[in-house]
């Protein structure tokens, strides 16, 4: 009977996730007359692909480790704060989603181009413009689980490793960076696999100039219509997506995840 | 046993939180190499005074002195005091070896003395062979133990306990506590400890009983299971019969509208007082041998002895008896006159706040 | 100290969070459309606001999608928590594994894949496809808020429950329902959330006509944002902040009646007992009443009123004829009219090839016509129903040679050309006096300040141009010249944009760009600086037609809509409103002396109405096939990625 209840979860599965999984898969792995090919994927090497790839990731990897620096002591303020308690604090952090992701970062635009507020910065249209939305649109991702993570750990946990002597660093490092690890796994992925991806940061703070694969993918399937090549550089992304969520599996075993 | 030298002395400790006075002028004194247990109902103090003690909490007032050293700002991992969480607190990251090498790591030890002292411990607290377990995977009492394992390898003067044994069945607790004894005995320092029921008794050198943050005794077990100061202490301390009773005179309290003889002195004449009395010292007679009549409403046999409650002068008197007297038997009832605890009854404000009723009322709220 | 350091560095966290948001706010009252420079106070855009039916309906949808979405994702997500509660162990690592999935993967692939299914499998895009792909992402997150509250329910009070006589339903609702309360109230919030912030999965898969505001937004970048939209989402933004402040204010009040009590150690208690559940009622209870009144109000609708001609589905770019014009056409020939709306040519062409909608007439690009009629996917306009198209310009029929031969199947919407904007302040006078080439882009002394179009084919054209290529040249050895050239200028350039090319202009952030002539109108409003050229070399005259699609079921009314378009009125307004140009001869003199009140009409005539001799070094874009654009495409991308 209860079984019966995990229908409709199997049904967004499968047509939401897993079959068009397996569309992206067979024109992947297809050319255009539907012919079997590993071009697509192969195509992943070419120079100006890699190139793309090489930067997304050097970028995407900035942004998360960017978000995880910020992240970090900003939640062990707010676990020490009454602000962080009352929800407060976290409200902070989704509030900004209300105002439209789109509109959020056509304001960093606004803010850093030649003539605006920020404009005397100059990075406007160079990847560090890039870096900086990047970490703007995900930085809830990586505050909420750190911070949910930390507020995890017992106080009496802290308290016993001060009790046997150690200093505040030795708690830092040894009880709660260790229990914190989860939450950070967690935020690493939910930052790193949207800004390895993204095409819309960088279309528009990187002027165009900041090539990452995500704006090859989507040109592909939008003024280019090659959905073949597109598809094929999509799986390579899943690789990806793969590795990470076997990193998140290694680190979060009941898959309860502090994610959320 | 305990030597008469003090090693901490807590003075004059206030603390509040959010207006509510938790501990309210508190004065203890610690001896060495004594096993002094606080013992109270939830809410009256004891784990604020281990805190205090372990350096977790700041009092708002009045200071801690270990061995002549104020000590009342020292950070808690300067304090050559070491805690047992209630909860264990092992760290959830680490393995059982792991977990008790932690204090020994942070103050440099070498590895060859961290690993003999991790043998020595686990051998200590009956868990050889433990190392390299999670300690998630052990049961609530090999917790425990390893968490009083990660303590003393410390060689710490004072050992804080804050209920070791709450979260222990019956038969667990029993073992623990042998084995608190033990240690103690072994490792030759001061043990200070929380509990929230009688049994605790056993193993003290000294009782400190706490309510609403006072201090209501303080002495040898036998002191306080004997001679309670107040009808606190008595209710809180064994079964006890509490009556309202009237000091007609020198040795003589009514009861019930029926006078005993009494061995107490000096509350003056016709003065209202609380009279305990403990039910293994009701002696059960046949009828009309006895100071008052009765008739026995209930009969439980609990081990040793039965329990009897008889309805005499119109109140409820617990007695224990090796010999059973069916429920309905008319029997009589009588007190030695040096088995009557006569007490004054509260009059300060503070002394009111110790009543009976709000303490169960009290209880009886948080459940 | 330290304590302030704590504080500062909250306050810089939430300044960087806050500081785009507050520059939105403020840009929301400016005067001016322009993003970058301010110029004055006002409150029109929230004016507006409420007139703009497009808006409405983004609006609309957003949240009636995220409603659903996150009804439909907690009925799903409970349900499967429940199923998944009662499994081995083994079995559920698997479900929640497949969870992960839609959660951890990139919303692009996500968005892609959900697209090409949905079109493989003869699915429309529409609502239903949005909605579709909100469910799915928004699963995983209230699973995972979900799920852990069901772990720590005790499984003994549901026992305890049916224990006492419960039915398992009963049991279900009375007892473990209102413990998961918190983990659902949490999963439905964010899924909330997240299907408002959605921009790229809505992207892919949302249909033609279906706006959410995210692409809205994003399509009216290519047309320039308007400050409605500022005005839009500060309004939604502080809703939800005294929506927040409220319950937040309740909870502390919450507390105030009853303090922690003070137990075994105070502060811990305290913590508990300032529980979020009350607070949490409220904030559920006043976004549930708002959600569903923006429901009830800007549920999709369809035609109220039908005209007794019946409907006429028009397909169009977004934005890209005077709205108020429907209603005229409604009133002066009896035709409901129903716009959908996509931003690229190639987003439309799938729709009519797939016949996933049956439009009655579309709009569509010069080469995206060329390539419909080689593909048969259009029939021919019946131009004996269209008497307006007497007013057709001349000019523009020698350019249409080169995709519709003839003139069967298309009928100019607007037209225009390339070329150089620049700002006169901001280059040497001498370098525009004259004949201008498109080496001014190359020229070194206007480093950092050219912006280029960041799409293959106009950036191609410029290059091509200027080295005396076709732009729709297929020779290998002169594509590897061409981008040889646009690496040579890369470092040179501030941006490569198309859609902001003109706001950037306006704000003075740049000497010069490459822009549409319809452009032109648009940014000489806000800027008075900016003049405009068209380079010597040529440039590309582009062409946007209305067509009829096979698909057509309203052939008259289709024709009625073209007829309509090529009306003096509806010319007008278009132009007014677009400021690109109408090839319709009835405007030649409205333009002319009407147009910024009366100043620089001479190069008003030049920049919509180019000459003729200017013309002739003109070519219009040309569908290369798919391995022209392939070779286009790998060009571009070595350009790009250097």
């Amino acid at each position: 009977m209860k079984k019966l209840f995990s229908a409709p979860f199997i049904f967004f599965i499968l047509a939401g996730t897993l079959i068009p999984m397996g569309v992206v898969a067979y024109y992947g792995l297809t050319d255009r007359t539907g012919a079997f090919t590993a071009e697509n994927i192969l195509a992943v090497f070419s120079g100006d692909h890699m190139k793309a790839l090489m930067l997304s990731l050097l970028l995407s990897l900035i942004a998360t480790l960017l978000c995880l620096l910020i992240a970090f002591p900003l939640a062990l303020i707010l676990k020490d704060s009454r602000l962080g308690k009352q929800g407060f604090m976290i409200f902070i952090f989704i509030l900004p989603m209300w105002m439209n992701f789109v509109l959020r970062t056509m304001a960093w635009q606004v803010l850093l181009e030649k003539n605006g507020m920020l404009g005397f910065l100059g990075i406007i249209n160079t990847p560090v413009a890039v870096v900086l939305g990047m970490v703007y649109d995900y930085l809830p991702f990586m505050v909420l689980p750190v911070y949910n993570a930390m507020i995890r750990i017992d106080d009496s946990l802290i308290e016993a490793a001060y009790d046997l002597g150690a200093s505040k660093n030795t708690v830092l490092s040894k009880v709660i960076l260790p229990l914190t690890v989860p939450g950070i796994v967690s935020g690493i992925t939910m930052v790193f696999v949207p800004s390895l991806t993204t095409f819309a940061i960088s279309n528009m703070l990187g002027g165009g100039k900041v090539n990452l694969i995500g704006n090859i993918i989507e040109q592909e399937f939008t003024t280019a219509s090659n959905w073949n090549l597109g598809s094929g550089l999509s799986l390579v992304m899943m690789v990806f997506i793969v590795i990470s969520m076997a990193f998140m599996g290694k680190f979060d075993k009941n898959g309860e995840g502090t994610m959320i | 046993m305990a030597k008469d030298t003090t090693l901490i002395q807590m003075k004059d400790i206030s603390k509040s939180y959010d207006g509510e006075i938790v501990l309210d002028e508190f004065d203890l004194n610690i001896r060495e190499n004594e096993f002094i247990t606080l013992l109270g109902p939830s809410g009256c103090g004891k784990t604020t005074t281990l805190r205090i003690l372990g350096g977790f909490t700041k009092p708002d007032t009045g200071r801690v002195i270990f061995e002549g050293t104020d000590i009342t700002d020292m950070p808690a991992n300067k304090r050559p005091l070491n805690t047992v969480f209630q909860k264990y607190s092992l760290f959830p990251h680490m393995n059982v070896a792991e977990n008790i090498a932690f204090g020994l790591r942070i103050s440099g030890k070498s590895e060859s003395y961290i690993n003999d002292k991790i043998k020595y411990a686990l051998k200590l607290v009956n868990l050889a062979g433990y190392e390299n377990r999670a300690v998630t995977s052990l049961s609530g009492g090999q917790q425990q133990r390893i968490a009083i394992a990660r303590a003393i390898v410390n060689e710490p003067r004072v050992l804080l306990l804050d209920e070791p044994l709450g979260a222990l069945d019956l038969k667990l607790r029993q073992e623990m506590q042998y084995e608190l004894i033990r240690l103690k005995n072994e490792l030759g320092i001061t043990f200070v400890y929380t509990h929230d029921q009688e049994e605790a008794l056993t193993m003290s050198d000294t009782v400190v009983v706490m309510n609403k943050g006072y201090i209501q005794q303080m002495g040898t077990p036998e002191q306080i299971y004997n001679e309670p100061e107040n009808a606190f202490v008595a209710d809180f301390i064994g079964d006890s019969n509490i009556f309202d009773g009237i000091m007609i005179e020198d040795r003589v309290v009514e009861i019930c509208v029926h006078k005993f003889p009494c061995v107490d002195e000096g509350f003056g004449r016709n003065k209202p007082v609380d009279v305990v009395i403990r039910p293994e010292d009701i002696i059960i007679d046949k009828p009309g041998r006895g100071v008052i009549d009765g008739v026995v409403t209930s009969n439980v046999f609990i081990g040793v002895h039965y329990e009897m409650c008889v309805d005499a002068g119109g109140s409820e008197w617990l007695c224990q008896n090796t010999r059973s007297f069916p429920v309905g038997t008319e029997v009589s009832l009588n007190v030695d006159p040096e088995n009557i605890q006569i007490m004054n009854k509260p009059q300060s404000e503070d002394e009111e706040a110790i009543s009976l009723e709000e303490v169960l009322g009290e209880e009886l709220k948080e459940e | 100290m330290k304590r302030f350091a704590k504080a500062l560095y909250i306050a810089i966290i939430v300044l960087f969070l806050y500081l785009p948001i507050g520059t939105l706010m403020v840009l929301s009252f400016n005067e001016s459309k322009s993003m970058t420079s301010w110029q004055g106070f006002s409150v029109r855009w929230y004016r507006e606001m409420f007139n703009n039916q497009e808006l409405m309906e983004a609006l609309g949808n957003t949240f009636t999608i995220a409603l659903w979405a996150s009804i439909i994702a907690t009925l799903t997500g409970v349900l499967a928590c429940v199923a998944m509660n009662a499994m081995t162990d083994r079995k559920r690592n698997i479900f929640m594994g497949l969870n992960n999935i839609p959660l951890l993967n990139a919303d692009i692939v996500t968005g892609i894949s959900l697209m090409i299914s949905f079109l493989l499998f003869g699915i429309s895009l529409n609502y239903g496809t949005v909605l579709f792909a909100h469910v799915t992402f928004c699963i995983p997150y209230v699973i995972l808020s979900v799920m852990p509250k069901f772990r720590q329910l005790e499984n003994h009070t549901y026992e305890a429950a049916l224990d006492l006589g419960a039915s398992p339903a009963y049991a279900f609702f009375k007892v473990v329902l209102p413990d998961l309360m918190p983990g659902i109230a949490s999963g439905f919030l964010l899924s909330f959330t997240m299907s408002v912030d959605d921009f790229v999965i809505t992207h892919f898969t949302r249909g033609a006509g279906i706006n959410t505001l995210s692409t809205l937004i994003y399509s009216q970048l290519k047309i320039g944002v308007r400050p409605t939209l500022f005005a839009l989402s500060t309004v939604i933004f502080l809703v939800v902040l005294v929506i927040l402040l409220i319950s937040n204010y309740v909870r502390s009040g919450e507390k105030d009646k009853k303090p922690g009590k003070t137990g075994k150690t105070g502060e811990k208690e305290y913590i508990y007992r300032s529980g979020l559940s009350t607070g949490r009622k409220v904030l559920v209870g006043i976004l549930a009443v708002l959600i569903i009144a923006a429901a009830v109000k800007f549920t999709p609708s369809t035609p109220g009123e039908v005209g007794e001609n019946g409907v006429v589905y028009v397909y169009n770019f977004g934005d890209y004829i005077d709205p108020e014009l429907t209603e005229q056409f409604f009133e002066e020939t009896g035709y409901t009219v129903v716009c959908d709306y996509f931003d690229t040519n190639e987003e439309m062409y799938p729709v009519i090839k797939n016949n996933t909608a049956d439009y009655d007439v579309i709009c569509a690009s010069d080469y995206m016509i060329d390539k419909m009629i080689r593909e048969d996917l259009l029939m021919e306009i019946e131009f004996g129903q269209i008497p307006n198209m007497q007013y057709l310009a001349q000019n523009i029929r020698d350019f249409m040679e080169e995709f519709d031969p003839g003139m069967f199947y298309s009928a100019p919407h607007t037209w225009g050309t390339y070329g150089i904007i620049y700002n006169t302040e901001l280059v040497d006078e001498e370098d525009f006096e004259g004949d201008v080439s498109w080496g001014i882009l190359w020229d070194e002394k206007y480093a950092g300040k050219i912006i280029m179009p960041n799409s293959i084919r106009e950036a191609d054209m410029v290059a091509a141009k200027l080295l005396g290529y076709s732009m729709n040249t297929l020779d290998e050895e002169e594509m590897k010249a061409i981008t040889r050239k646009l690496i040579d200028q890369k470092p040179l350039v501030y941006s490569y944009a198309n859609d902001n090319a003109r706001d950037l202009m306006i704000g003075d952030n740049a000497s010069m760009a490459v822009i549409t002539s319809g452009d032109v109108l648009y940014a000489q409003e806000d800027n008075e600086n900016l003049a405009y050229v068209i380079p010597v070399e040529g440039t590309e005259v582009w062409t946007d037609c209305w067509a009829v699609p096979k698909s057509c079921k309203n052939f008259d009314g289709a024709m009625a809509w073209i007829n309509f378009m090529y009306s003096y009125d509806a010319a007008v307004a278009n132009f007014e409103y677009l400021t690109y140009a109408i090839p319709n001869t009835q405007l030649d003199d409205y333009v002319y002396e009407d147009y910024i009140e009366g100043e620089t009409i001479l190069s008003e005539i030049e920049i919509v109405n180019p000459s003729e001799e200017i013309l002739a070094r003109c070519e219009t874009l040309k569908n290369l096939g798919a391995e022209g654009d392939d070779m286009y495409s790998r060009y571009w991308k070595e350009f790009k990625s250097r």
